[in-house]
């Protein structure tokens, strides 16, 4: 597994894929999908899909993947070693998500939440697999939301595919443990190596699982907090763990799109109370000069105090 | 302001020793005034293409362009060393650093003509115009 064209760029969402065999693109092919590292506040989710034609779904039976959080790590990288020996007939795809994508998607004007990116993220899989002509006949997805709204939308936008979405899939189809091991050993290596963008000096990586309730995760978002920028982009920003430290120990940060009550932000911004304007002696600064629209478009002043 | 009758007055000669350095206007309000890590967490992670410079701030994404001063114009970040006690006193401010070109950064759209500093830059050439001295 090749992670470089992602770690040279980490701060974007990346496409990793194996070589397609080619009996996948003349057999009838099975895919599942699965994600690894959505609730952690480090590092990027990654989502992987793995096919193969569905006359060697007991190979892969055989060669006995499992669900990757049975797993440990070892296990993990031993599988997938077993996966790439079959790459004659078994391919993958990952799309690692970065914790900056997951963070400005979350955060932006028009909030994209997580459940509609792990979903576009899933299908532009799918999708990638049948432009790369895999004879797609059957999907099992892990479950993200409901999984019959779920596996509404992916038979609608997929009409010929035969889609299944179950919870704990990964448990229960062994192409979806499959492409559930690609992804976490793809996070795993990715959080392990982290690049930082920033000029941290030497970081500390003992950073634990990701989680938020790891101690060790907690000490070391305590540890890196910057009063003003925040965290690096290897935090997830949208997580409330992340957001409820830089609330208390950083400085506050305003956005013009932000929910905020209109009255604090019109003290804020020196506004006068509507008030004001009915109360008698009409102290109006200077009545008589009103600055023209030229100037308070471009917020300009004359400047007489400081 | 009304009734005060101090003066503030800017240290032009402080102006030599003023460093250039790198600005950022950025679209938000910071509840800081001092010192930040710029170089370590913003340059280090700007993304330059084309005409179009991305980053992101406390996990938002932002484009930004550089934004020049206007001609003959220089732009001063200004400092207050000693704070008066009382605003009856007189007040200095030092040129801490100076700038001839800023980079100017939006949320999630890129910068255009129609925002506010990029506008504000045409205020010069118009004042040279309507305030200059008329020539025969």
């Amino acid at each position: 597994m090749d992670l470089s064209r992602f770690e040279t760029d980490n701060s974007v969402s990346c496409r990793l894929v194996s070589e397609i065999p080619d009996v996948c693109r003349t057999e009838d092919c099975c895919l599942g999908i699965d994600e690894a590292g959505r609730g952690p506040v480090l590092g990027p989710m990654v989502y992987g899909i793995c096919f193969c034609p569905v006359s060697k779904k007991q190979a892969l039976k055989d060669s006995k993947v499992a669900d990757s959080k049975t797993l440990t790590e070892a296990e993990r990288e031993n599988l997938f070693q077993k996966l790439d020996e079959a790459r004659s007939y078994v391919g993958w795809a990952l799309q690692v998500l970065s914790p900056n994508t997951i963070s400005t998607s979350m955060l932006q004007r028009t909030k994209y939440n997580l459940n509609a990116l792990s979903h576009d993220t899933a299908i532009g899989l799918v999708q990638y697999a049948l432009d790369s002509g895999v004879q797609l006949k059957e999907v099992f997805v892990d479950t993200v939301g409901s999984a019959e709204k779920y596996e509404d939308k992916l038979s609608k936008l997929f009409p010929a595919i035969d889609v299944t979405v179950r919870p704990k899939a990964d448990s229960l189809f062994p192409i979806v443990s499959a492409a559930s091991i690609c992804a976490k050993v793809a996070r795993d290596r990715i959080v392990k190596g982290w690049n930082f963008a920033e000029d941290l000096g030497d970081v500390d990586t003992d950073y634990g699982s990701g989680y938020p309730n790891d101690p060790k995760t907690k000490a070391w978002l305590l540890k890196y907090l910057d009063p003003v920028f925040g965290y690096p982009q290897f935090v997830r920003f949208s997580w409330s763990t992340a957001q409820t430290l830089m609330d208390s120990k950083g400085v506050t940060v305003h956005w013009d799109d932000e929910d905020e009550d209109g009255e604090k932000a019109a003290q804020r911004q020196n506004n006068k109370s509507m008030l004001a304007y009915f109360s008698a002696g009409g102290n109006d600064q200077n009545p008589s000069r009103q600055t023209h629209r030229f100037f308070t478009e471009r917020r300009l002043k004359s400047l007489d105090t400081l | 302001m009304s009734g005060n009758t101090s003066v503030t007055r800017v240290d032009v000669s402080s102006v030599a020793q003023a460093q250039r350095v790198p600005v950022h206007f950025l679209p938000c309000e910071i509840e800081h005034n001092g010192p930040a890590q710029v170089s370590e967490y913003l340059t280090t992670t700007t993304k330059d293409c084309k005409l179009e410079k991305t980053v992101s701030f406390r996990g938002r994404g932002l484009k930004g362009q550089e934004l020049s001063c206007p001609q003959g114009y220089t732009g001063l970040v200004l400092k207050e060393t000693n704070k008066p006690s009382s605003d009856h006193e007189d007040r200095t401010l030092r040129v801490s650093s100076v700038f001839d070109k800023l980079t100017y950064w939006n949320l999630e759209t890129p910068p255009n003509s129609d925002d506010t500093v990029v506008m504000a830059m045409d205020w010069p050439e118009l004042a040279e115009a309507i305030h200059g001295p008329v020539e025969d």
